[in-house]
């Protein structure tokens, strides 16, 4: 895959420090994107590239916070680590269970910003690797019908053709024509294959769970 | 009769004066009707007169009556009815005495050079003798006297009735211008030979007797009514005293008075009770002064001496301490009296306690002082906070622009032009961080410091009041001494206190360094030269290091691991805002000691 190169999107309303924070992460071989607002980042972003967001939390308008809560809700929900002049304990508490990434002081040591900041790079990465891969499963199981996402929930609930014919009250050597049609569909060669994708993909999460009665 | 009545009358009167020596008038009055009897005497003599000369002799010592009659009535107008103009009176009485000289010196008598022979008329019924001869010229004297004598009656009567005061000119003056012109009409006529009558003036006279004395004995009666009222207004009086009585004792109210003429006061069982006197000690000023609280003693003296001199009415509070070591706050009002040269002779007061009042007042005192102790510290919490986050943008941006010149330099051909522009922002953020203090010192200088003359042993006395129990919960002995009559300085007592309060706190902090040992915070405040207090603020603590004692009032310097480093740069700021100077030294016997200097309060500042 030819990935985009990931960008530190930095908002701060301090135009200075902006400038000085963008020049280090230059220097330090990041790309850089700086924003004075978090409503200048949001309408600027870019829906669907790699990165993070380096953001000032005592910001007027709109806070840290209030960015960190508008992010998650977007299709391309970017890490996000949080600047603050001084460190306040409750502030940093919300932050952290709203899922930020780190909490740094404007000061704190330039390898700790960097460290935090690759950090975040590499959980942005990681978590864009896995919605694609999800996205990839889920167009895959699309092109499944009806009938053979039916076939599949029993499937992989281990349950034998002789049993899943009894089940959905038909012939058993549909069941197989059914289960031929899935594993190309989907590209797997075995059971196993087929029951780790179904769970990756994050399909049927009631059945999979349920046990098969009567055994 | 009329001689009798005259006499009793008299008597009467005479009596009255022996009780009320005051009673002027009724002596003369007196004299008057003892003067009218003996006129009234001579002329029945002169009656039943049988030789010339007898007639002669008798109405040559009847004059005397005449005369005394006469100087008794003028000076009776003049004290009974407090009018007439004195020339006349002095005119009538020096012819009326001329008369009676000539009377003596000329011819048989006034009237008469010689009496020739008695004729006989009948009068009343009687045969009475009268008295024929040549006329005396100089009868005139004595009818001129007579003349001045009523218009003097006649200018005093018409006074009196102009005053209003008419029922008396009339009974008075109109009945003595009556009488003693109809008998001075007779008696020329008689003497002169025109009219063959006796002289018989004292019949007019005995009138006039008994109509002065109606008229006196009104006043008489008058005067017991005035008694009797005098009396119920007494008996008011009483009731007015008691209930005042009671009303200064239902309000606590103790009253003394001191009299400084004869050296003496006197004081109500209140007063005595409150300054601890029993009911029957003698009052002496010496032994109440050494009641009077030791430092309050002198401003008593003071607002005494001041009243004496202004307006005499002062109003003060003291303390009491009395002998069981009891403390009582008294508030007293007074009025110093004057005589007519302004020297004060009395001095009138009234005292209650007030120790209660007092107490409360302290403790609210000590309640503000509190709130304003946690406003200040809040203040300058939140001060601290709106720095911190000013300072550490212009402060994080020079940090992250220095490590991005240093990595730029690390590159083969470092862009020059890039890191110019870095260091033109370092400068620049470094001048915005320079602003933010200077903002916030000029924010301190500014904040209205509402400079005026402060006591410095109150000021300290209340910061140490402040932090007292502080230091108690910290086992800590905070020591005061302040010198005798130290000027008041120039300040802003709520910053002033501010910075004391931060040095004390301080001190504090720096004993907690020290394990074991002395602990122990001295404040102290002296004269500094002849226009600058000095307040130090000593500690027991471990000191400050030699190479620190420079910085430790630059901001954000602290030795503190909690330190915010502001409270030593705010205080300067204060300072310097007062024109003062502050500074720290080592101490030779050990622990750190603040000293800072504050301008006295000078007049025409």
């Amino acid at each position: 895959m030819n990935e985009p190169t990931p960008i530190v999107h930095v908002v701060d309303d301090d135009t200075s420090f902006l400038t000085a924070i963008s020049r280090l992460l230059r220097a330090n071989g990041f790309s850089v994107k700086t924003y004075s607002s978090a409503h200048e980042f949001l309408a600027q972003r870019d829906a669907d590239s790699p990165g993070c967001v380096l953001a000032d939390l005592q910001m007027p308008e709109m806070n840290g916070l209030d960015l960190q809560s508008a992010l998650t809700e977007t299709s391309n929900p970017l890490p996000i680590l949080f600047l603050t002049g001084h460190g306040d304990i409750p502030t940093s508490v919300r932050a952290m269970r709203g899922g930020a990434e780190d909490f740094l002081e404007k000061r704190a040591p330039q390898k700790k910003l960097v460290d935090a900041v690759t950090r975040a790079l590499a959980r942005g990465s990681r978590e864009r690797e896995l919605r694609a891969r999800q996205r990839e499963l889920r167009a895959r199981f699309g092109t499944l019908t009806e009938r053979e996402l039916e076939v599949l929930s029993l499937v992989v609930q281990g349950k034998l053709n002789k049993q899943i014919a009894g089940d959905l009250g038909i012939h058993e050597r549909t069941v197989k024509l059914h289960r031929t049609a899935i594993t190309t569909k989907l590209k797997v060669q075995s059971v196993a294959e087929l029951t780790r994708l179904t769970q990756e993909a994050g399909i049927f999460p009631e059945s999979l769970r349920t046990f098969p009665k009567g055994q | 009769m009329s001689v009798s009545a005259c006499l009793t009358l008299a008597g009467i009167h005479l009596l009255v004066w022996v009780r009320n020596r005051n009673a002027w008038a009724n002596v003369l009055f007196s004299l008057t009707a003892f003067s009218t009897a003996a006129w009234a005497f001579c002329e029945l003599w002169m009656m039943w007169a049988d030789t010339p000369l007898q007639f002669a002799t008798v109405l040559k010592w009847g004059h005397v009556a005449v005369w005394s009659l006469v100087l008794s009535l003028v000076g009776f107008v003049r004290l009974y009815l407090k009018s007439g103009r004195p020339w006349l009176a002095w005119t009538a009485c020096g012819l009326r005495t001329s008369s009676l000289l000539l009377n003596f010196l000329t011819g048989q008598n006034l009237n008469y050079l010689e009496i020739t022979r008695l004729g006989h008329v009948r009068f009343l019924g009687e045969s009475v003798s009268i008295a024929e001869g040549v006329p005396n010229p100089w009868m005139l004297v004595g009818q001129l006297s007579l003349v001045v004598w009523l218009i003097f009656t006649t200018d005093a009567a018409v006074t009196t009735w102009r005053r209003g005061d008419r029922h008396r000119a009339l009974t008075v003056g109109g009945s003595i211008v009556f009488f003693a012109l109809v008998s001075s009409i007779q008696a020329p006529l008689v003497f002169w030979g025109i009219i063959h009558t006796p002289v018989s003036a004292s019949l007019f006279f005995t009138g006039l007797v008994t109509v002065m004395g109606y008229e006196l004995s009104g006043e008489a009666v008058r005067a017991s009514q005035l008694d009797r009222k005098l009396q119920q207004s007494e008996a008011g009086l009483h009731e007015i005293e008691e209930r005042m009585r009671l009303a200064v004792e239902g309000a606590d109210f103790g009253i003394w008075v001191r009299d400084l003429v004869r050296n003496e006061i006197w004081a109500t069982e209140k007063w005595r009770a409150l300054f601890g006197f029993s009911e029957t000690e003698r009052l002496e000023l010496d032994k109440i002064l050494e009641r009077i609280h030791r430092d309050d003693r002198n401003a008593f003296h003071l607002m005494v001496e001041k009243a004496a001199e202004g307006d005499g009415s002062y109003q003060t509070e003291y303390r009491l301490v009395l002998a069981g070591g009891e403390t009582r706050w008294i508030d007293s009002h007074g009025r110093v009296e004057f005589d007519g040269s302004g020297k004060p002779i009395l001095v009138r007061g009234v005292s209650h306690e007030i120790t209660e009042r007092k107490q409360a007042e302290h403790e609210s005192q000590n309640l503000r002082g509190e709130i304003a102790h946690a406003g200040r510290v809040s203040m300058m919490g939140q001060l601290a906070s709106a720095l911190a986050h000013e300072i550490s943008q212009p402060l994080g941006a020079i940090l992250r622009n220095a490590e991005a010149a240093e990595l730029f330099l690390q590159d083969a051909s470092p862009d020059l032009e890039e890191i110019r522009a870095i260091l033109a922002d370092i400068r620049k953020d470094d001048q915005r961080a320079g602003h933010v203090i200077d903002r916030m010192r000029g924010l301190l200088k500014r904040q209205d410091l509402d400079k005026r003359p402060v006591d410095v042993a109150e000021l300290v006395g209340e910061v140490v009041a402040l932090v007292r129990s502080d230091a108690t919960a910290r086992h800590v002995k905070l020591e005061l001494t302040v010198a005798d009559h130290l000027p008041p300085v120039f300040g802003d007592a709520v910053h002033l206190q501010q910075v004391l309060l931060n040095l004390i706190v301080n001190g504090m902090d720096a004993i907690d360094e020290v394990k074991g040992g002395d602990r122990r915070v001295n404040v102290s405040a002296s004269l500094d030269g002849p226009h600058t207090v000095e307040i130090a603020v000593s500690d027991s603590g471990p000191g400050v290091p030699a190479d620190k004692l420079a910085h430790i009032f630059d901001p954000f310097f602290t030795t503190k691991p909690r330190g915010m480093g502001m409270g030593l740069s705010i205080s300067r700021a204060i300072i310097e805002a007062h024109r003062g100077r502050i500074w720290a030294e080592n101490q030779s016997e050990g622990g750190a000691s603040f000293r800072f200097t504050l301008p006295i309060a000078e007049e025409g500042i």
